[in-house]
This record gives structure tokens, C-alpha cells and sequence, in this order.
């Protein structure tokens, strides 16, 4: 059964077997929350009052700092051309509480032991571990109505994170600069959600030289679109394309 | 003799990819290779009497250069090589290098091949409300995919 969520300023698309349509309010409960704790568009959110002066980073909740903490890290791991700050200084964890919902979706889904499920969250898609493979398409960043390519998800990439200018403009910081992005819409194949999503948004951010540290840093499978709409692929994105054209 | 013969072109093809690795740093590799591992073999051996060397998979040795380890498998097919893929290679910083995952220009028409109308689900930049409405996404959830 699909299922749909209005959240985080997009949407949220959950498949559920039949007779597990219960889980959906865990779920959304999941997003609310992170949500309520992560919005910049929410003035009354923790980190919208942290980004005000009205709460110090100090008295933060462990939440939000082992959010914060994981962004950091991963700032350290990708030299800095991932980053949880805005040019002004403001912490904005944008780049990684998506992916860290869509996790404890996954999490909570598996926990409770739902045999079959998928999780997209505006784009970024995680599917079970269990139940087998699932075909998942990629938007063409010229056309969102249109499909670029479909490849597998299971096995070691059970997480597709997408990220790019084609849908939101030039979202992405990069230390300030106003220069176009090289890529105009990178996908990540990786195990985890979290990885994909961040090393998606490094190599939106840090071209073609970051695209060539990530694939060969990180276990993924990556494909991008580059502004005159030339494609790259790594060899496990290229064997892992759908080769059935629609019938 | 067989083992050593297929080492000999396993070593070969190393330092050709070795010498393709440091292309740019202008170092010979006169003094800079030692063996450092026994070669291990996974190839499957159907005849004991053929004169080439038996296809399977070979994987050589270990090769230490002063820019960090190298290690090269080797395809064997009819009696020769088909395919030399590096397993590992190391720089200087001690960084896993794996050069056969780097991503290659990919035709268009390649990948539009693998459209396929049986997906569950469709990635894209981050949809807004408004862009999600008018994407193949939004079509799939209509449709209870």
C-alpha cells in the first residue's frame, strides 16, 4: 500500500505491505518531531532558536547535537566540502536531518518487523533490507516528469540520495561562491541513507574532483548530470541499470 | 613454471599501472618495487597438461613502491590475458585507492535503455509540494504503485 506525507517541505512516500497501514503514524510521528526540532522555516524549532540567540548551542538538546556532531564529522571526512553551516554562521543541519528521518523510519520499520517497505522522502529513497529488490527510477533534472534511468536497490545499496540544482535552484553552499555548479544533479547508491545523502550534496558542491575522492573514499555507486547534460557512472551504477525497457 | 610464468605477467601488468599511477610524480621504478606477499591462485586448473596457462582468475602479489601498495588481479581466457584489474592500490597518504570504481563518461542512450516502467519509486533533487505534484512521482503514488 502507498502512502502518502505531507512533511519537511516536500513529500514523503512510504510503501507498506498490506496490513501494516498502522505503522504510518510512527512514521509520521518520526518526521514531525524532527521537523519540529530541525526547520529553519519554524521559528519556534530548536535549532531556528539557536540560530536567533535565544538558545545556546550548550543547552541544545542530544538530539540535535548528535546531529550536529554527525555533520561535523562528516565536514571532517569530506575536507570540508560538506558543511553544516551557512555562509552567515548559521548551523543549518538541512543537509543531513532528511536522511536522518528517512534512517529511523527505515529503523523503525525493521524494528517492528515489517517484511517489505520502501521511504522516499522528496526524492531520497531507502528500502528494506529484507523482501528483495526493488526498481527505483532517477528524475531527469531537465524534466522531473521523465526518468533518466532505473536501476536495482538491494543487497550493499539499499539507499539512492539525489541532489542537485534542477529542482530548488543553486541550494547547495559552497564556501560562499556564487559560481554555477559543475554537476547539475548527482545520485548516490550507498548502504546507508545518511552516506548517500551527504556524499550526493559534497559532489553537487565540489565537482568533478569530489566526484573522483567520494568514488574512490566510499563504497557507492554514483551517476551524475553535468550542466551541458553529459552523464558519468561507476561501473556499479552501469551493472546495475534496469535492463528492461518498458513494454 | 606455469605459476611463475603468469606471476612474470602479473608483475609486468603491475608496473605498467604502476608506472600509469605515478605518471606526473617523474620517479623511475628502478629501486622502488619489492615483493612483500606470496602469490595466491583461484583459478581453476582443468588440465594438467596444457602448455598455457589455465583460465580462471589470478591474484598477484603485493607490491610495495614507495607510493604504497599495489595489487593486480589477473583474467585469464584461452591461454591469455583478458583482463587486468587493480584490487588495491594505496597513495601516499595511506588512503584506499580504488581506481576501478572511478566514474566514466556514459552515453545517454545507455542509461535510457534501463527505463523501465516497473519502478517503485523515483529519485530526484528534493521535490518542493509544488514540484513534487508535477513529477513521476507523484503519477506512481496516484497509481499506488
Amino acid at each position: 500500500m502507498r502512502h502518502t506525507l505531507e512533511t519537511m517541505g516536500t513529500v514523503a512516500s512510504i510503501e507498506l505491505p498490506a496490513g501494516w497501514s498502522r505503522e504510518l503514524v510512527a512514521v509520521g510521528a518520526i518526521f514531525d518531531e524532527i521537523e519540529g526540532r530541525f526547520s529553519l522555516y519554524r521559528p519556534d524549532s530548536e535549532l531556528s532558536r539557536i540560530a536567533s540567540g535565544q538558545l545556546v548551542l550548550a543547552g541544545a538538546s542530544g538530539e540535535l547535537l548528535a546531529s550536529y556532531s554527525r555533520a561535523l564529522e562528516w565536514r571532517g571526512t569530506t575536507l570540508g566540502v560538506f558543511s553544516p553551516h551557512r555562509p552567515d554562521g548559521v548551523i543549518d543541519l538541512n543537509g543531513i536531518v532528511k536522511a536522518e528521518a528517512i534512517e529511523r523510519a527505515g529503523a523503525h520499520l525493521q524494528a517492528v518487523g515489517c517484511p517489505s517497505w520502501s521511504v522516499n522522502v522528496g526524492g531520497d529513497i531507502l528500502v528494506s533490507p529484507t523482501g528483495g529488490a526493488q526498481l527505483v527510477g532517477i528524475a531527469d533534472p531537465a524534466d522531473s516528469s521523465a526518468l533518466l534511468c532505473s536501476i536495482r536497490l538491494g543487497g550493499s545499496r539499499l539507499a539512492l540520495a539525489t541532489s542537485g540544482s534542477a529542482q530548488r535552484g543553486d541550494h547547495i553552499w559552497r564556501g560562499g561562491s556564487t559560481e554555477p555548479t559543475h554537476f547539475v544533479q548527482v545520485s548516490v547508491a550507498a548502504a546507508h541513507i545518511v552516506a548517500a545523502d551527504v556524499l550526493a550534496t559534497t559532489i553537487v558542491a565540489g565537482g568533478p574532483e569530489a566526484l573522483d575522492d567520494v568514488t574512490t573514499r566510499w563504497d557507492v555507486d554514483v551517476i551524475t548530470v553535468d550542466r551541458s547534460g553529459a552523464l558519468r557512472a561507476s561501473p556499479g551504477l552501469r551493472r546495475a541499470l534496469v535492463a528492461d525497457i518498458a513494454a | 613454471m606455469r605459476t611463475r610464468a603468469i606471476l612474470g605477467s602479473i608483475l609486468a601488468s603491475a608496473s605498467v599501472l604502476i608506472v600509469g599511477y605515478q605518471a606526473g610524480t617523474t620517479v623511475t621504478m628502478a629501486n622502488g618495487i619489492s615483493v612483500t606477499e606470496s602469490s595466491t591462485s583461484a583459478g581453476s586448473t582443468s588440465g594438467t597438461t596444457a602448455s598455457g596457462p589455465a583460465d580462471g582468475t589470478y591474484t598477484g602479489s603485493s607490491v610495495n613502491t614507495r607510493y604504497g601498495a599495489v595489487q593486480i588481479q589477473v583474467t585469464i581466457a584461452s591461454g591469455s590475458i583478458s583482463e587486468v584489474a587493480a584490487l588495491h592500490l594505496t597513495n601516499a597518504d595511506g588512503r584506499s585507492v580504488q581506481i576501478s570504481n572511478h566514474a566514466a563518461p556514459i552515453l545517454r542512450s545507455e542509461v535510457l535503455g534501463s527505463q523501465s516502467a516497473r519502478v517503485s519509486n523515483v529519485g530526484g533533487a528534493t521535490y518542493t509540494t509544488q514540484a513534487y505534484l508535477a513529477s513521476v512521482q507523484s503519477a506512481l503514488d496516484q497509481a499506488g504503485a
